[in-house]
Order: structure tokens, then sequence, then C-alpha cells
């Protein structure tokens, strides 16, 4: 965590390339937030007001977004992070499996992140748009579909695998 | 000029107006929540949906421009359908803790409901939970609850106070307002956002469990807080008895719609400066016997100030009486100051303003730094000179008696000059230093008490109205003066709407609207 946010020298130049795409400073909110987590993982109160003094709007208006978009977080994660689709069609086929699933395996609740910092996870309450695949989670930003508890515990098993062959 | 037909009517609007506002015009009132004539078009209610003629679909009445031969229903069988639809929608997580809500009474929430409501809930699921009640500045109090996203106080704090405080956060149902972290909702015009929210989420955190709001009667009035002379609605205990509020009469003010001066606005220090009214109030005139002010009737009391006032003018005469007015007295006061102080009697040291005035804090919005609602008056009456001379001379004994309208002379310099007077008479309203330090005080009456006129700073004549009776044994300064002038053995009239058809030509009922605003080029507008 920091204290204070700025974008490194490579990203300054990103963010320059994007407010050439808008026609209004505003308008770059979305990108410039999209830079900010990928650079820190997350969007801090420190990140938002940055992006609100290069953007020129009030720092309020950059909260309204963050808030309202669920793909942007407002806390550090995990290493990995997984979000779970709650929306209906995940519901009906089990999402409640995969929640109670992924509570056991990792010792933390949604929203919570693992001691040693590896995981963390939450429940996303609007559609992850994979319906097909419910229930479904995504890893990092893949999608793993047709979730039983049984594939959720082979999904995790695999992770830490891949980590310790230093793949 | 487009000409429309709405619910039958035809209307002729300039062009741009929207359909809500041309049917205003012709006093047809759609139902809207997010829509105010002071903010940006937000289109989030969806109340005001009417039904327009080749429109396939209903329309939003506060963005749809009127146009041409447009025909417009806002009671068609689809129209009340979606209102009721709306509101069921609005009302779909809402509380309905209305028998604690301090907007209950005048909550558009409810008062919609009784025309287009639906009466019987199908709502069978849990309602969302959120935060209650809680202060998210100095004067206001959150309910996130209540509120039904409408954005009214966000775009209030992002166009019209420019401080940013308020955002919607999160998303869907979980939608809230609130506070961006770390901020406070304490700019100058904070209290606004109360008036305008349609629903209890914002509430007044004074006002707040006083007093239910159909026992409130209204006066019109004009906030005395600085030269701006805003309008404003006193709201005061009216069926009630005043011991069930401690006391207090004002319970809150509330700023009334001039287009030329405060439009919809007033700021803080205006809407919670009402204490005076109420508190520390001299209610009863005073004498100075030995050492001790003690209470007194009035007869004697104005019998000892006419036989100083009549001894010092036959031993020194116009120079022997000094008198300071106050940018705080009406118009109708200052005139009847003028005509037994100046014209009758021809005193030579007479003044109004005040030089040590700190002057209050000023912004390009409202508030102005000249703390008084009558300085304008003061000049435009032929007031000059100021107090630093007389006080000079009534410290040298050149002045016998002094008579202090309103003022606190008692500070610093003045208080240093005050103290060397001889004889000082007070007339004010409240208590401080100076009537303290007089020998005659002689309660007068607040703004509320007594009808009159203001001339804000730019030149507008404005009335206000008496709403309360003066206070104890307070009575309103004209009428202390042309007391004071009959002992003196003149005649003055002691009302203020003889005093001002005597000054203007038309009484002050005539005057344009109550309180409302006057050309500043022809001063009176009939």
């Amino acid at each position: 965590m920091s204290a204070s946010f700025e974008f490194t020298p490579e990203n300054k130049k990103r963010f320059e390339e994007i407010l050439r795409r808008y026609p209004t400073k505003r308008a770059a909110m979305l990108p410039s937030l999209h830079l900010t987590q990928e650079q820190e993982g997350y969007i801090s109160p420190e990140a938002e007001q940055y992006i609100a003094d290069l953007l020129e709007v009030p720092v309020v208006d950059v909260r309204e977004v963050v808030s309202f978009y669920t793909m942007f977080t407002r806390n550090p994660l995990g290493k990995h992070h997984i979000r779970v689709c709650e929306s209906l069609s995940c519901w009906v086929r089990g999402s409640d499996e995969v929640k109670e699933t992924l509570e056991k395996e990792l010792g933390v609740e949604s929203g919570g992140i693992t001691e040693d910092g590896e995981y963390s996870w939450e429940v996303i309450p609007d559609c992850l748009g994979a319906c097909e695949l419910a229930p479904m989670l995504q890893l990092d930003g893949y999608f793993e579909g047709n979730l039983t508890r049984e594939k959720v515990v082979e999904l995790l098993k695999k992770q830490a695998a891949s980590k310790t062959s230093g793949k | 000029m487009p000409t429309l037909t709405i619910d039958g009517q035809e209307v002729t609007v300039d062009a741009g107006t929207t359909v809500i506002q041309a049917a205003e015009q012709i006093g047809i009132n759609i139902p809207r929540y997010c829509y105010h004539p002071g903010l940006s078009l937000a289109g989030r209610c969806r109340m005001c949906l009417v039904e327009i003629e080749t429109f396939p679909n209903l329309q939003i009445a506060c963005y749809t421009r009127a146009q041409d031969e447009m025909v417009v229903s806002t009671t068609s069988e689809r129209v009340l359908s979606a209102r009721q639809s709306m509101l069921e929608f609005l009302l779909s997580n809402h509380p309905l803790d209305c028998p604690v809500c301090d907007q209950s009474g005048e909550c558009d929430l409810q008062n919609f409901y009784m025309d287009h409501g639906q009466y019987q809930s199908r709502f069978l699921e849990n309602k969302v939970k959120k935060k209650k009640a809680f202060p998210i500045g100095p004067h206001v109090i959150l309910d996130q609850e209540r509120c039904i996203l409408c954005t009214r106080c966000v775009r209030f704090t992002e166009e019209v106070s420019k401080s940013n405080e308020l955002g919607v956060f999160n998303r869907g149902s979980r939608s809230v307002i609130d506070l961006y972290p770390t901020k406070s909702l304490d700019n100058p015009y904070s209290g606004n956002v109360i008036d305008i929210c349609p629903v209890g989420a914002l509430t007044e955190r004074e006002f707040r469990f006083k007093c239910r709001v159909w026992y409130l009667a209204s006066q019109e009035s004009i906030c005395t807080g600085c030269s701006r002379g805003c309008n404003i609605s006193l709201d005061y205990n009216g069926s009630r008895r005043a011991y069930k509020a401690g006391g207090r009469r004002v319970m809150r003010i509330k700023p009334r719609y001039n287009p030329d001066i405060n439009k919809w606005w007033i700021c803080d220090e205006g809407r919670f400066g009402y204490g005076f009214i109420d508190t520390d109030r001299i209610e009863t005139p005073m004498q100075r016997t030995t050492s001790d002010l003690e209470p007194s009737d009035w007869d004697p009391a104005l019998a000892r100030v006419a036989e100083t006032v009549k001894a010092a003018y036959s031993e020194k005469g116009a120079n022997g009486v000094g008198v300071i007015v106050s940018p705080q007295l009406s118009n109708e006061e200052l005139l009847a100051c003028r005509e037994l102080f100046v014209e009758k009697m021809k005193l030579t040291n007479v003044a109004a303003l005040n030089p040590w005035e700190e002057p209050g804090e000023a912004d390009d919005f409202l508030r102005n730094a000249d703390r008084n609602p009558n300085t304008k008056g003061v000049e435009d009456l032929g007031y000059s000179g100021d107090a630093k001379a007389v006080l000079e001379k009534a410290a040298e004994g050149e002045i016998e008696v002094l008579i202090i309208f309103r003022h606190n002379l008692a500070d610093g310099e003045a208080g240093k000059l005050l103290e060397k007077a001889k004889f000082v008479v007070y007339v004010g309203t409240n208590w401080n230093a100076t009537a303290e330090r007089a020998h005659v005080v002689l309660p007068g009456a607040t703004h509320a008490e007594k009808d009159g006129t203001f001339t804000n700073f730019e030149g507008r004549v404005q009335r206000f109205k008496q709403a309360l009776l003066p206070i104890g044994d307070s009575r309103n300064d004209s009428q202390i003066i042309s007391e004071m002038a009959a002992k003196l053995g003149y005649s003055l009239p002691a009302s203020a709407d003889e005093i001002f058809e005597a000054w203007k030509g038309i009484s002050l009922d005539e005057l344009s609207g109550s309180g409302s605003s006057v050309d500043p080029d022809t001063a009176v507008q009939a």
C-alpha cells in the first residue's frame, strides 16, 4: 500500500496516449482507472485524487465511477483474485456451492485475503457475462465454468501446483 | 414561439421551454422529484412522464421541449398508470418510517402517493438496508434508506455551491448518496439541500423533531443577515404554544423564491441566524436608578428620556443631543427618526454607521460583507456622518444625551468613548454591553415582530411582514419614536404603513408582491 500514487513514467506516456483519444479529459476516466488498477492492483483514495487532478474533475466524480463498476476494486487484493458470479443463471445452477467451497478451502470470507496474501475472492452480484458457463468464476480474469465443489477444489490445487512448478 | 395543447388547454410559450414548465404556466403541476428549476436536468425519477400525441412512448416532461402543435396529456390512463408504477419502484426500498420522519407533512413521496399510490403493496421481498440518520455536515442529517436518488443535492453541490461534497456511489438497488470520504457538507450554502430534497433523506439538524410541520405558520420576510436582502419565509409556532418548543417561536427559516435576488437559495448564516429573535431579548424598559438597571414601565422611562432631552436641548440647543440610528432599522423607522431628530428638532449630531463594525464574509454568490439589511436605506434617506464623531462629542461632554439604536458600541475605542458619555438611551432588541451601560433602555421589536421595508444594496425596497407579537413589553421602533415625540411635543405617525405611504405614495400592501423585488431604477414598483 502506498500513501501516494503516481503513474510510472511508462504509464504516464500511456495515459497521454489515452487522453489523445477523447474530446474531453473527463471522457478518459475509464481507461485511466484501468491503467491505475493495472499498475497498483487496486484504486486507492490517493489514486482517485491523482486521477481527479489529471482529468480536472472533482474527486467525488471519480469515486462515483469506481464504485459503480464492479471491475474496479478499492481494496488491495491477493496475488490471485477470484470473482464469483452470483447473477441469476449462476445462482440457479449452484453459485452458492462455489461460494461455500471457496470459503472453506481458502479460509476467508468473500472480500477477504488469505493470510499468505496469495488469494483473495469476492462475490460479484452483477452478471459477469458468461451464463453459458454457469455457475462460473473468474480467476485472474480468466473464466472457469460449469463448476462443482470438486472442480473448484481441483482448480485451486492446479493453481497452487503451477506456482510451485515455477510456471 | 410554439403553441401547444396541454390537457385541452392551449398555451404559447417561449422557444426552449420544456413541457413541465409550459404546464406550470397554465397551472398544471406535473408530479416530479428530480426536476428542479434551479438545477440541471437529470431525467432520473421518471415521475413526470406525459403522453404526447405522435410519440409512441411516454416522454419525461422535464426534458421534452415544447413544440408547435404538440398535444400533451398529463392525466391519460397510460400516464396515471406510469406514475403509479414509478411510485411503486421508488417505494420498493423506502422504509416508510413516516411516523418518525421529519419530512412528514411536506414530503413529495407522501403527497404524490395520495394521488397516485397503489395503496395495496405487492412487495414481498426484503428491503435493502442502508445507513440511517447520520450527520453529513454541521446542519444536515442523511438517511440513505429514505433517499430516492433524485440527485438534486448532488447537482446542487456540483452546480450551485460548487463544492462537490456529495456523489452517488455503487449501483442498482445498492446505490447510495453519500459524502466523499474525508469531506463534510459544510459549505456556506449547505442548508439548501434540505429544502430541495423532496423526501426525508436530508433533514435539518436544528429543526429535527422540534416541531411537526403542520403546526407551523409561515410569514413572508426578508433576511437581515446582510445587505443582499434575500427573501425568506419565517416558519413559526402557529397553532401550538411556544413552550412546547422551549419558548422558541421562530422554528426555521426557508428561502422564498425571488428571481432577481436569491432565486431559490439562502446562505446558512441567514438560515440559522434567527436565534436572536427568541433569545437574550430586552423584554421591558429599564431605568438606571442608583447604580443598577431596573425594570420600568414605558411611561416613566419615556418621560425620563424626554425630560433629559429637553434639559439638554435648553442648555446646549441642537448640539446637546446626539443620535446614532442603525442600518438594522427599517426605512419607516429611519424616516421617523429623521422627521423627529433632524427635521423637527434640527439636531446636528445624527449619525448612522458604525465605523468599527467588522465586515462579514463575502462571496460572489449571495453573501455581502455588509452585515446590515438596510445600509442603502440609511444612505438613501440622507443619513451621513459616522458614530465616531458623535461618540467623541459625547465623551467630551458636548453632547449631554446620546440615543443609540441597535449598535453595540461598548468595545474597544468606541467603548472608551461611550464610558464617558453623560446619559445614554439605548433602543434595541437584544441585550449587549451597550444596553447594560445605558441609563435608559427601551426594548424594540425584531423584523419578525413588525411590518416595514428594507432597501437592499442594489436599491430594491422590499417588504417584510409581521409574524409575531413583539416579545414581552417590547414595541416596534416607529411606535417608540412616535411616543417619544409626543412627550417632546411633536406629533408623528406610529404605524409603518402610514409612514411608508407618506414616503412612497402607495400602501405597503401595494408594494409589488409582499417583500418582493422592486426595480432599482424606479425604487418602487406598484
